[in-house]
C-alpha cells in the first residue's frame, strides 16, 4: 500500500467543511497529521487560523471527531502538559498535541513551550507557521521573513516591511535538548507523515515539529500554487527541512537548486524588494545553508541520555 | 441541542463548503495513471479512494482551489468554471 | 486522640491540601507564598504525597497547567499572592467560567507598586468579580479546614465553581499557631474522589472545550455561572456545619461573628486583623461598651443576607479595610458592606469607612480602640463618608 492509499484509508478525524481560504495547506497538514496520529488523541487548538475555521467548533458544537479545545494563546504547552500529567498519572497512553500557529509559538506562547521543553513534559508540538498572524489580518510575528509586508510593517516612504530576518525556533527549541525536533513542509508529505509518526513514538519528552505553511491569502499568490510555493521553499534553502534526534542533527533535504530571488517575486506580500534586499535574504540564506550543511550528522544537543 | 453549564460542543459542524467553488476540478480518467498526487495534496480531503473506484473527486466540499490541477504530472485534472446554481 | 502541631499558615495551606489527594499540583514560588510550594515538593518527595507535581516557570504556566489537568479530570490544587495572581489573571478568569473545581491557596501580598512583598488582600479583592469563591481566614487553623471545605464546595455537583482559600501574608503564613491534623480516613470519607463529568477531555467522549461562543449563548452560560454562585450560599453554610459535626470545628459559615448580639456598635473585618478587633472588643466590653465584631469569611458570593441580619438594628457599623478601591477613595469591603445595608431602613445605619494596615503595618489594638471610640460618638450616615486612615503615630 502506498503512503497516499493509506491515509486515504484512515478516517478523517476534521470535519469536512471547515471555513479555511481555499487552497489552505494548513488544513491540509492537520488533516494529515489527524490521521497519523489517530483517534486516541486530544488536540489543542490555539486562537489563530485554525480556530477561527471553525476546528473548535462553533456555539454548541464542534469541528474535529477528537476532544479537541481552544487554550489561550499564550499558554497552550502549559495546558497540554497538565492534561499530559493527569493521564501519566490514571496510567492512560493518550497523545496530546498542540497545533498552533506561529503567532502563539514563537510569540507569545514561547515561554510556556521553553518550560514544557525543559520539564520534559510528554507533548507532541506541531507549529503552522504561515509567518503571520493571519486570522486576524496578517500581522507580523517573530517567524515572518525579513522585508516582508504584513499589516503591521506596511510599505511605505518611511518602511520596507519587517526589520528583523525570521526566529530560528526549530534550533531554539534542538538546544532545550528535547528528543526530537523537526522541520517539514507539506509539499514533502512522506516527509512530513514520517515525522510526526517519530514524534508520535517519543516516550521521553517534548516531540516538536515546525511546520511552514506558504499561505496564499496572506502572501499573496493563487491558492493553486499553494503546494508548490511550499516545494519551492525548501529547494530556494529558504526553509531547510532538517531533523534533530536525540541531539543528532540531520539535514533531509540537501539539494539547494533554487536561487530565493523568483520564489520571492513570485509573492505580492515581496513584490516591493529591490534586487539588493532580495540579495542580503539570499546571502543569509546562503550562510545558514553552509551552517547547517557543517552541522549534518553532529551531536549538537543531549544525545538522549536523559 | 443539549443544555450545558459549561461552554463544550458536542455536534459535529459541517460548513457546505462545496458551495463556495467558482470552479471544479474534472478528472480525466484516460490520463490519470491513480498515482494519488492529488489525493495526497487536497487540503478538504475531496479526492477519495477506494478499491472499487480508485481515486475520485468527491465535490461536496470541494472548494474549487486547484491544487489538484496544478500537481498532478499527468495533467489529468482540469478546472473548469462551476455552473450557475441552480434554484431551490 | 486528637493531634496537635505548632505550624505556620503556609504549612496549614499545604497540609490541608495534602489530605485532599490532589492529583496534579501546579505552583510556582513567591513570597510569601514560597514555603507551601516547598511543602508540597518535601510531602511528594518523602511518599506522603502521592500527586504529579509540575514546577512551572511562571504563575501563568501553573493556572494553565492546573487546568488542563482539570479539565482531563484531575482534583488540583496550586497557590500563588499578588503579582503571581496578577500574571496568572488569563487564565484565572476562565477557570471559573469554564467552571472547574480548583482550589487554590491565595497568601494575600499587596500589589505593587511601590516595590512591596507584605500582606494585604489587595491582590485577591481586586479580582473579586472573576467569578471565584473567595474564602478569607482569620487563624492557620481555619486555613487548614477551609482548604478541605474548599474541595467538598468547589466540586458539589450544584456549584463547579474553583475556590480561593485567602489568608494574610506573613501575619498567617508565617507565624506559627497550634493547629490540630485531621485524621487522613476522616478527610477521606468527607471528601469523596472528583469525577469530573460535565467538561472533560477524554478521547473517549469526544467533545470539543470552549468552541467560539455567540453572544445569547453567552448570556446563557453567564446567567448559569451566577445561578452557580448563588447556590454556594447555602452550600458554604452546609459544608461548614458538616465539617463541625465530623472534626468537631465550625467557622460560621459565610461570616463569622465574636460578642455580636447585644451590640450597639459593630466592627467589620476580613482576615487576620480580627484577632486585634476582638481584643479592643474585650476591652471595651469591659468598660460597658456594646461592641461587637462582624468577620466576613466568604467574600464571594457576597452574603448579603446574612449582613443584613447581622447589621440590622445596630448604632453604627465601621468597616476596617486592608486595601484600596482607587476609584471610591474607600476599601473595596466598605462599598460591599454599603451595598448590602441599602434600603434596610429608612435611616440610613452610619457605615465608617477605614483604610489601615496596609504594606505590612500592624493594625493595632490601640487602633481598634479608635475606632471604637469614633462608633461611640458616630453621628448619622450623611456625616461619615470620609475614610479615615489608621497610621502609626497618627490619629486623624
Amino acid at each position: 500500500m502506498s503512503l497516499v492509499t493509506e491515509l486515504c484509508n484512515k478516517e478523517d478525524l476534521l470535519s469536512p467543511g471547515i471555513s479555511s481560504c481555499i487552497g489552505c495547506n494548513v488544513e491540509l497538514t492537520l488533516r494529515t497529521v489527524l490521521k497519523v496520529l489517530g483517534p486516541n488523541t486530544i488536540l489543542a487548538i490555539p486562537p489563530g487560523c485554525m480556530g477561527g475555521v471553525g476546528v473548535v467548533g462553533w456555539g454548541k458544537t464542534t469541528g474535529a471527531k477528537v476532544p479537541v479545545f481552544f487554550p489561550l494563546l499564550d499558554n497552550v504547552a502549559s495546558m497540554l502538559a497538565g492534561i499530559k500529567l493527569y493521564y501519566e498519572k490514571i496510567g492512560r497512553d493518550v497523545n496530546v498535541v498542540a497545533f498552533a500557529g506561529d503567532g502563539a509559538t514563537v510569540d507569545a506562547g514561547l515561554q510556556c513551550l521553553s518550560g514544557a521543553a525543559e520539564r520534559g513534559d510528554k507533548i507532541i508540538y506541531i507549529c503552522y507557521d504561515n509567518e503571520g498572524y493571519m486570522n486576524t489580518g496578517f500581522q507580523r510575528s517573530a517567524s515572518t521573513t525579513k522585508g516582508a509586508w504584513t499589516s503591521t510593517t506596511p510599505v511605505g516612504e518611511a518602511s520596507r516591511g519587517k526589520k528583523q530576518h525570521k526566529k530560528d525556533l526549530p534550533l531554539i527549541m534542538a538546544m532545550h535538548d528535547i528528543p526530537y525536533v523537526a522541520t517539514a513542509t507539506p509539499a514533502f508529505m512522506l516527509d512530513l507523515v514520517r515525522k510526526v509518526e517519530k514524534a508520535k513514538s517519543i516516550k521521553t519528552g517534548l516531540a516538536y515539529i515546525h511546520v511552514y505553511n506558504p499561505c496564499p491569502t496572506g502572501w499573496g499568490f493563487l491558492p493553486a500554487m499553494s503546494i508548490h510555493m511550499s516545494r519551492e521553499a525548501v529547494k530556494t534553502g529558504l526553509f531547510p527541512l532538517y531533523e534533530v534526534e536525540n541531539g543528532k542533527f540531520r539535514l533531509n533535504y540537501k539539494e539547494k537548486k533554487s536561487d530565493v530571488k523568483s520564489y520571492l517575486r513570485n509573492m505580492k506580500k515581496f513584490a516591493h524588494l529591490s534586487d539588493e534586499e532580495i540579495d542580503e535574504i539570499q546571502c543569509k540564506i546562503d550562510e545558514k545553508w553552509s551552517r547547517l550543511l557543517y552541522l549534518d550528522g553532529l551531536l549538537i544537543g543531549s544525545d538522549g541520555g536523559n | 441541542m443539549k443544555d450545558f453549564i459549561a461552554p463544550i460542543g458536542e455536534e459535529l459542524y459541517i460548513i457546505s463548503t462545496g458551495d463556495w467553488r467558482t470552479h471544479r476540478p474534472v478528472k480525466d480518467d484516460n490520463k490519470c495513471n491513480q498515482c494519488g498526487v492529488c489525493a495526497l495534496y487536497c487540503p478538504t480531503g475531496s479526492i477519495k479512494y477506494d478499491e472499487g473506484k480508485k481515486f475520485w473527486i468527491n465535490l461536496d466540499y470541494c472548494k474549487g482551489c486547484g491544487i489538484c490541477e496544478v500537481e498532478c504530472v499527468r495533467k489529468a485534472i482540469i478546472m473548469v468554471e462551476e455552473e450557475g446554481r441552480k434554484n431551490g | 486522640m486528637a493531634k496537635y502541631v505548632v505550624m505556620n499558615g503556609n504549612m496549614a495551606a499545604a497540609m490541608g491540601a495534602k489530605f485532599c489527594r490532589p492529583d496534579v499540583i501546579a505552583a510556582y514560588p513567591i513570597t510569601p507564598q514560597t514555603p507551601i510550594v516547598e511543602y508540597l515538593a518535601q510531602f511528594i518527595a518523602e511518599g506522603e504525597l502521592d500527586a504529579a507535581f509540575s514546577e512551572v516557570e511562571s504563575e501563568h504556566s501553573a493556572m494553565s497547567v492546573i487546568q488542563g489537568a482539570a479539565l482531563a479530570g484531575g482534583r488540583t490544587f496550586t497557590a500563588t499572592s499578588s503579582q503571581g495572581l496578577a500574571l496568572m489573571y488569563e487564565p484565572y478568569f476562565r477557570t471559573s467560567t469554564l467552571r472547574l473545581p480548583v482550589v487554590m491557596a491565595i497568601v494575600n501580598r499587596e500589589m505593587i507598586s511601590p516595590q512591596t512583598v507584605w500582606g494585604g488582600p489587595q491582590d485577591s479583592l481586586t479580582l473579586r468579580d472573576a467569578g471565584w469563591i473567595q474564602l478569607y481566614c482569620e487563624d492557620n487553623q481555619e486555613i487548614l479546614d477551609t482548604i478541605i471545605q474548599a474541595y467538598k464546595i468547589a466540586e458539589n455537583s450544584e456549584v463547579l465553581l474553583p475556590v480561593n482559600v485567602c489568608f494574610d501574608g506573613f501575619y498567617l503564613s508565617h507565624m506559627a499557631e497550634k493547629v490540630e491534623v485531621p485524621d487522613q480516613e476522616l478527610v477521606d470519607e468527607f471528601l469523596p474522589p472528583y469525577y469530573n463529568c460535565h467538561i472533560k477531555l477524554d478521547p473517549q467522549e469526544p467533545i470539543s472545550v470552549d468552541p467560539l461562543t455567540p453572544g445569547s449563548l453567552l448570556i446563557e452560560y453567564r446567567q448559569k455561572h451566577m445561578e452557580a454562585m448563588q447556590r454556594a450560599v447555602e452550600v458554604i453554610k452546609s459544608v461548614d456545619i458538616e465539617f463541625g459535626k465530623v472534626f468537631g470545628r465550625c467557622y460560621g459559615g459565610l461570616v463569622a461573628d465574636y460578642r455580636l448580639e447585644d451590640a450597639d456598635y459593630v466592627i467589620v473585618t476580613l482576615g487576620s486583623m480580627t484577632g486585634a478587633a476582638k481584643e479592643a472588643v474585650d476591652l471595651a466590653r469591659d468598660k460597658g461598651i456594646a461592641v461587637g465584631v462582624l468577620r466576613v469569611r466568604a467574600l464571594r458570593p457576597f452574603p448579603v443576607d446574612e449582613i443584613r441580619k447581622k447589621l440590622m438594628g445596630r448604632r453604627a457599623v465601621a468597616v476596617v479595610d486592608r486595601n484600596v478601591s482607587f476609584g471610591w477613595g474607600t476599601g473595596i469591603l466598605y462599598q460591599e458592606i454599603c451595598s448590602a445595608l441599602y434600603g434596610i431602613s429608612s435611616t440610613p445605619i452610619p457605615i465608617l469607612p477605614y483604610i489601615g494596615g496596609l504594606g505590612g503595618e500592624d493594625l493595632t489594638i490601640d487602633m481598634f480602640n479608635k475606632v471604637i471610640d469614633d462608633l461611640k460618638k458616630a453621628g448619622p450616615y450623611s456625616e461619615n463618608i470620609t475614610t479615615r486612615w489608621l497610621i502609626r503615630g497618627e490619629s486623624k
